[in-house]
């Protein structure tokens, strides 16, 4: 594969929100002293008046947010992962998630994030949040992206600005491949195909889209024919690829900068496990917190949690030999 | 809406009744905190909050936000009686199906705020109040906090916010009623001092320990402090507050958690426990037995009643009753409404104007614009006609309508079509002209005549007695159905006010307590009798109660 091309979600994020800013007078942003770091500062040079810093207190975020939405804002907080739902979750379930004004599921909030995953880096373990996925996607009423890239950053922060309701995206802090076109589409609810293949599936997000794309092409080398599908909507899952797979392909691996409990793995496998049941082997952080590392360290501590390429294309080696 | 303030005490206690009956079928819930607010939301009810229960998203609407969310039987309760939903729907409180949750719920029509996880309310008020300032709306938002909930850090961030933000459409109510779930607040987590033994009214009394005021102003916020059961304090302080610009305000009203209800009041048990089925009928007699004290200020010096004002105030007076006499309907002059215009800017406790004046229709005018909240004019110098032009004017201005007979006049038959919107009847038990006189005994029997004829047609007012009131008669004037007690000599005659009033209102309590009594023996026997007796915990009242009982009999 060619080298990639490395882009900036955070400002991805931020062009996002100040377009959106343009076309909707009801778009509020909030922050928590985050906000030169998540860049949503430029959206309050544009719109000081709906722009609200309110600290470093990720509870007040939430809660103050909610009180925007509930009054016919469409408001997008923005931390980062670990202070949002590894901090707010009752204010994000109980302000956000719980009010459900008539006809309709909970506020209009959309909790966007950066430094998702182990990806973070030097901050260390204290700064990795790989439990998010899990919180978020318990909580009814919400929706759970991750995107892979900076053009689904884009897609998927207007998606949202469309859409009613409460929503959680979760962007990394380095900078991410492309993988994407910019025809590519996005929706609620659905995965991308980003390679075919027939002998296994690699059901990717965030991050390890690019690594499960590397690990199908020197799987091509062996002769095994591999699917990568990018699960950016983690919820609702796409119940139809995933079956479509498991099917065509009758295997999975699953990649994610999560803990493998009760993240993407997690959602695959219960849907798999409803549908079509098929051997799935779970790549994430196996239970255990990461650490710090610098920028150029973190293949390693991903490597450390076999979240690479090479353990991708492993793991489909060895689970294809597991097949009913 | 905007009521005078008999009426907002009328809807009050309604509202109180049905956080009884909803808890009670509900078999749990809040009432103690549900009472410590009671006054604050009669005052937003049914004076100051902008609202339409037959469109409750209208959208210019003010915001109630319950942050104590626990408390959830009081908002309901106020909304039936506001016209949200039927007051028959608090009987489906917490139970399957119903949009009365355990906690507040948009799934009721007309509340704001998903409340329950204590802490988050004042946060998300800032998010409606900003949203109010961005699209120019003039709506005000008015939220009410707990003390216990003021352990939450969240409100902190959030005081820190609305001051940032100069968030001056909002408004926040402290219900500072010193009990919390586990024990009182300052075992807990003191804002205040530290309690020494469990004499709250120890807190009460000294206010040098009252450092809440202190954490909000440190915090950048306007601070109000008021008694919050004081129908006429808190209605001040919202005014005060709307009145407020550039920096939010928050109102510390100091509260008795159960009020009104004395085996509730001041007792962490009732923090979240539903009254029993065999209770709720005296708990309702209880609640239909609130009263007042109100010195009438010409029994003083008349040459200061400035001075018989503060005297007033001091002492803790209900209502200051203002004898008006023009030489002529009575022998004696006293004061007019100029006096009256002077005199109201020395407090806010309400004016309870009792005119003895020829021809009141040609002055009322003068006495609502004097600041009178309540004004009684006399059957003997009003006609059927002439009534109605005064009724309809006092309450066009939000002020109660009173009416007076002396001890010879009996009950005019043209007034009965005016009983059900009166808010006070006055039955003198003395020549009316001058202070000093004997209760006339014959009195007692006219009450009885009276409280049957005002039942007949619906009376929800409060019956004053005026005129030789004592603490030897008083109890039993209480018992034969007034509960607003005027006194002359017998309170501004004597050196400590505070205390004569305190006095007054210990001998009322002696009675209520019996006639209570009385109640549970007809109920339920000595049985029942026992089990009211037992429910008072706090301080000496379950001795004292076991007391008249026992001279009663019962036990």
């Amino acid at each position: 594969m060619n080298d990639p091309i490395m882009t900036d979600m955070r400002s991805e994020y931020s062009k996002s929100l100040i377009q959106l800013g343009k076309d909707n007078p009801n778009v509020v942003v909030l922050g928590a002293d985050t906000t030169d770091s998540l860049k949503t500062s430029g959206f309050g040079k544009e719109f000081p008046n709906r722009f609200f810093n309110v600290g470093i207190a990720e509870a007040n975020l939430v809660t103050v947010s909610a009180g925007l939405a509930v009054s016919g804002k469409t408001s997008f907080a923005s931390t980062y992962a670990i202070f949002l739902p590894g901090r707010a979750v009752d204010q994000i379930r109980n302000n956000i998630a719980y009010p459900s004004p008539s006809g309709k599921k909970g506020l209009n909030v959309k909790l966007v994030v950066s430094h998702g995953g182990l990806s973070v880096g030097p901050d260390g373990g204290s700064h990795q949040q790989i439990e998010d996925i899990a919180i978020m996607r318990v909580i009814p009423n919400f929706r759970v992206f991750i995107p892979a890239d900076t053009i689904a950053v884009s897609k998927l922060t207007r998606l949202m600005a469309n859409e009613y309701g409460p929503f959680y995206m979760r962007m990394a802090r380095s900078k991410t491949p492309l993988v994407h076109s910019e025809s590519q589409e996005f929706n609620i609810g659905k995965g991308i195909t980003v390679r075919d293949g027939t002998d296994c599936t690699i059901a990717a997000c965030g991050i390890t889209v690019r690594m499960a794309l590397e690990a199908a092409e020197s799987l091509q080398q062996d002769g095994i024919s591999c699917r990568v599908l990018d699960m950016y909507s983690i919820k609702p899952i796409d119940n139809e690829i995933l079956e479509k797979a498991a099917r065509e392909t009758g295997c999975i691996v699953t990649t994610e900068e999560h803990n493998i409990f009760g993240g993407l793995g997690s959602a695959v496998a219960e849907s798999v496990s409803e549908s079509y049941p098929v051997p799935i082997k779970r790549i994430g952080a196996q239970d255990m917190f990461g650490e710090s590392a610098r920028d150029n360290e973190i293949p390693l501590l991903l490597e450390k949690h076999g979240i690479t390429s090479i353990n991708i294309a492993k793991q489909v080696k060895e689970l294809r030999s597991k097949k009913l | 809406m905007g009521l005078n303030y008999y009426q907002i005490k009328k809807n009050i206690l309604k509202a109180r009744k049905l956080v009884i009956k909803g808890t009670n079928t509900a078999g749990s819930g809040h009432p103690g905190g549900s009472f410590s607010m009671a006054e604050i939301l009669g005052c937003l009810f049914y004076k100051h909050l902008k609202f339409d229960p037959n469109n409750p998203q209208w959208e210019d609407r003010d915001r109630l936000v319950l942050s104590k969310g626990h408390a959830a039987p009081g908002l309901f309760s106020n909304m039936a009686v506001a016209g949200y939903f039927p007051e028959s729907e608090l009987e489906t409180l917490r139970k399957f199906g119903s949009k009365l949750q355990g906690h507040p719920d948009l799934k009721c029509p007309g509340v704001e705020f998903c409340g329950g996880s204590l802490g988050t309310g004042l946060s998300y008020s800032i998010g409606i109040a900003l949203a109010g300032k961005l699209d120019s709306k003039n709506y005000h938002v008015y939220t009410i906090i707990g003390d216990g909930e003021s352990d939450e850090g969240q409100v902190w961030e959030a005081a820190m916010t609305a001051s940032k933000y100069k968030v001056d459409n909002l408004t926040v109510f402290l219900d500072r009623n010193f009990i919390q779930q586990d024990s009182y607040t300052e075992r807990v987590m003191p804002l205040d001092e530290k309690l020494e033994g469990d004499n709250l009214s120890e807190m009460w009394k000294d206010a040098s320990r009252w450092k809440t005021g202190d954490k909000w102003r440190s915090f950048g916020w306007n601070v109000i402090e008021v008694d919050g059961h004081r129908v006429e304090q808190v209605d001040a302080a919202i005014k005060k507050a709307n009145a407020t610009k550039g920096i939010p305000t928050i109102i510390i009203s100091r509260t008795i958690k159960g009020k009104s209800v004395e085996h509730m009041e001041d007792n962490p048990q009732w923090h979240g426990k539903a009254p029993d089925s065999d209770v709720v009928p005296i708990i309702n007699q209880e609640l239909d037995s609130q009263f007042m004290i109100a010195p009438s200020i010409i029994a003083g010096d008349m040459t200061n009643l400035e001075n018989e004002v503060k005297r007033c105030v001091h002492g803790r007076a209900d209502y200051i009753h203002l004898d008006v006499m023009d030489g002529q309907f009575v022998p004696n002059k006293t004061f007019d409404h100029t006096k009256i215009k002077e005199l109201r800017s020395l407090t806010v406790i309400p004016f309870d104007t009792h005119l003895m004046i020829n021809e009141p229709v040609k002055h009322i005018r003068d006495y609502i614009d004097a600041g009178s909240d309540v004004v009684t004019v006399h059957a003997e110098v009003t006609d059927e006609s002439s009534f109605g032009e005064i009724h309809d004017l006092l309450k066009q201005n939000q002020v109660g309508v009173g009416f007076a007979i002396n001890p010879d006049t009996d009950f005019p038959e043209w007034a009965n079509k005016f009983i059900p919107s009166l808010d006070q009847i006055i039955v003198m038990s003395v020549v009316p002209g001058k202070s000093g006189q004997k209760y006339i005994e014959a009195t007692h029997e006219k009450m009885a005549r009276l409280k049957s004829l005002l039942s007949e047609h619906n009376f929800s007012g409060y019956i004053e007695a005026d005129g030789g009131v004592n603490l030897e008669n008083i109890g039993s004037v209480f018992a034969d159905g007034a509960r607003a007690f005027v006194g002359g000599g017998a309170i501004i005659g004597q050196q400590d006010v505070r205390v004569a009033i305190k006095d007054f209102r210990i001998e009322v309590l002696k009675s209520r307590r019996k006639q209570l009594l009385e109640k549970a023996n007809q109920l339920g026997g000595s049985e029942l009798v026992n089990k009211w007796i037992n429910l008072h915990v706090i301080g000496e009242k379950q001795e004292q109660i076991r007391k008249i009982a026992q001279e009663a009999g019962f036990v």
